[in-house]
């Protein structure tokens, strides 16, 4: 099981709502949510939590940090974010892995601080944009439904995301989890990330999903182009929101790359 | 009571099976099917009926901003205010308005008001929506994410630029400017009233225009009761802020047809009035709700709203049963539209207008496909033997709201106006 604290962060000030679970002495990963952030922990964070010291926090401006999202202006405050969030942890370097809009926050860290970085897990990633791929728009949706694009099929939203949760509350947090995404992506997914991918000399693998309906299969390979010596796998099954749709599949992954080096 | 004429320039000419090959009129609609010739003879039609509803008695005439959108041939309504400013002598001309997010620096909006304003003598109404997802965020690229903070600095800036006489510096968190010192500056003084359209229901929209004293148009398009419901809502927010309740601090819209009798109304605008409907029913739901475009209230209180109507937002999977297009007798029980007689026009505006107690009305004459004729007898019906019967509502209240131009009452000072006609 896992704890959801509240930390004050060092030296920047932010308060941070960091999900931590396993063995304290494992290696350390930081683990980056996608656009739907945590619903719960569980899943891929639990099965990590067998290998790893699993390091879950809520982005500035969503779930619990909802109120957050003024604080963080671009990609360079997420960045310090997590940083500070490292450092007040007392933890020099983890192993990063990111899913959607936290891989894009992944590779940013990587190329700003790879000495924070023991290697580098990139899955559906979202911050290029390429004409030739674009994928679904995630913010022209059923505002019914508006992540069912983001699952392999629309009923492993509710499934997945909604279950077990009070149906206003869950609803009200994909829209503003929604949000935050939107305040770095609109109104297309430029972050400028890809300038920045040449400094990455961290070990990278750079997982697609087979049913990611808005990071096209080729985005993988223009991703693992951009960052040398990256490697990529293809995840059979899965739909953009990958920890929740294939848990065991991800921390395996995660898993054999990060501590063994080896790709599926 | 006050009268305004809107113009919403529909493009009138959509194929039949428009909706079998696009899913909105939005956005992404097939820009193909605009022709230019008739784009040509459309504009002219459009501002000639504008003019003829100043000829005929109307108060004001009403221009609006849209962008990628069939149903509304505006990106800029200054520029048609600025054609109107020409022709017409007498007329507000109401923006209702400019979507003030979209322009970077807002002193261009500034501005160009200030411009209007100087060039029709003083007859401007400034109208600042939020503007729609589908204009702002999707077709403009604005971030809906602090989009109503930028949306609320623009307008700030606006006010600041007509009324500081002194070079002043702007450090916004959109705007940064060193030096703001517009020329020209507005006739009226200390700046043109400002209107704010909404559509929907939003608490946020009625606690601004109350805190502020600005008028605030509810568009009724979707019948009475929530045009009720929202003019109510404001209602309360304005007294609440310790204000008197003034009838001419609001704004409703309303479609409204007129002929000599009630059959001859449905028989002559019924196809017209079904034009917009049967093109707009179902349209892609994806363009409604950018992300961030609504606050964590405004989504609580639109999302509790879905749940009252039977809309749940967690239904299981998507509907797809394709919805009906409400009957001729349905619109009219509903009050989403006027038409008939003379005398049931009356009688349905006189309901209306007394239960949301609104001193302006904004009348949407010409509908979907209606052509130039009928849009003129309506009018001209409607100026002849409506207003007369409901320009009384209201009169024991003074228009705070409307434009104070150049020889108004109590400024006989001022020089005289120019228009078009009188140059020459």
């Amino acid at each position: 099981m896992a704890d959801l604290t509240t930390l004050d962060l060092r030296p920047g000030g932010q308060t941070a709502h960091v999900w931590e679970g396993g063995d304290p002495n494992a290696p350390a990963l930081l683990f980056l949510h996608p656009i739907t952030g945590i619903p719960r922990w569980g899943g891929a964070l639990e099965a990590l939590a067998n290998d790893f010291r699993v390091i879950a926090p809520y982005q500035p401006g969503w779930g619990p940090a909802k109120d957050d999202l003024p604080g963080a202006r671009d990609g360079l405050d997420l960045v310090l974010f997590n940083v500070d969030l490292l450092n007040t942890l007392g933890v020099e370097s983890a192993h990063v892995v990111g899913i959607s809009i936290g891989a894009w926050i992944a590779a940013e860290l990587a190329a700003i601080r790879p000495d924070a970085v023991e290697s580098l897990t990139l899955i559906n990633p979202l911050g290029l944009w390429s004409e030739q791929y674009p994928g679904e728009d995630v913010f022209a949706q059923h505002p019914g439904f508006p992540t069912a694009v983001l699952f392999s099929d629309a009923e492993k939203r509710n499934e997945l995301l909604m279950a077990d949760r009070d149906p206003m509350d869950a609803y009200v947090t994909e829209l503003l989890d929604l949000r935050a995404s939107a305040k770095f992506l609109w109104p297309i997914p430029d972050t400028g990330v890809g300038r920045r991918l040449v400094r990455i000399d961290t070990r990278t693998l750079v997982a697609t999903s087979e049913h990611d309906k808005v990071v096209a299969h080729e985005m993988g390979d223009i991703w693992r182009a951009a960052i040398p010596g990256a490697q990529s796998v293809y995840l059979a099954g899965a739909g953009h929101i990958a920890d929740l749709e294939a848990p065991e599949a991800v921390a395996e992954l995660v898993r054999d790359f990060a501590l063994e080096g080896v790709t599926a | 009571m006050k009268f305004h004429w809107f113009a919403g320039m529909p493009w009138p000419d959509l194929p039949e099976d428009f909706r079998a090959h696009n899913r909105s009129v939005w956005v992404d609609a097939d820009s193909r099917l605009f022709d230019p010739e008739s784009g040509h003879r459309l504009y002219h039609e459009y501002l000639d009926q504008l003019e003829f509803a100043e000829a005929v008695g109307f108060d004001g005439l009403v221009v609006n901003e849209h962008h990628s959108h069939v149903f509304g041939l505006m990106p800029s309504p200054q520029l048609m205010a600025a054609a109107l400013a020409r022709r017409t002598s007498r007329a507000a001309l109401i923006l209702l308005g400019m979507s003030i997010a979209l322009y970077r620096p807002a002193t261009r909006a500034a501005e160009e008001v200030a411009m209007l304003d100087v060039l029709s003598g003083g007859r401007i109404v400034a109208g600042f929506p939020l503007g729609t997802p589908m204009d702002t965020n999707f077709a403009y690229g604005v971030n809906p994410v602090g989009m109503r903070e930028v949306y609320r600095e623009h307008l700030d800036l606006a006010v600041r630029a007509w009324t500081d006489r002194d070079v002043f510096s702007w450090n916004g968190e959109s705007a940064k400017l060193r030096y703001v010192n517009i020329w020209p500056r507005p006739v009226q003084q200390p700046h043109p009233p400002i209107w704010i359209p909404a559509d929907g229901i939003s608490s946020e929209t009625w606690d601004y225009c109350a805190e502020r004293g600005y008028a605030y148009v509810c568009l009724a398009s979707r019948g009475i009761a929530p045009a009720q419901a929202a003019m109510d809502g404001f209602r309360s927010r304005v007294e609440a802020a310790g204000r008197e309740w003034n009838p001419y601090q609001s704004a409703v819209s309303q479609t409204i047809v007129v002929a000599e009798t009630d059959d001859e109304a449905q028989q002559r605008y019924q196809e017209h009035v079904d034009y917009t409907a049967r093109h707009t029913l179902d349209d892609f739901p994806g363009w409604s709700e950018a992300p961030g475009w609504r606050t964590e209230r405004g989504i609580r209180e639109q999302a509790e709203r879905r749940l009252a109507d039977q809309q749940p937002c967690q239904t299981r999977t998507p509907s797809r049963t394709p919805s009906r297009m409400p009957t001729w007798e349905q619109r009219i029980a509903s009050g989403s539209l006027a038409a008939g007689s003379a005398e049931t026009v009356t009688e349905q505006l006189e309901h209306l207008l007394t239960t949301v107690r609104a001193g302006h009305l904004v009348g949407v004459f010409q509908v979907g496909s209606m052509p130039h004729d009928l849009t003129l007898r309506s009018t001209r019906l409607f100026a002849t033997r409506v207003i007369p019967r409901l320009r009384h509502l209201w009169g024991d209240y003074a228009d705070y709201w409307s434009p104070r131009p150049f020889g108004s009452s109590g400024d006989a000072t001022r020089p005289e106006r120019h228009s078009a006609s009188s140059r020459l």
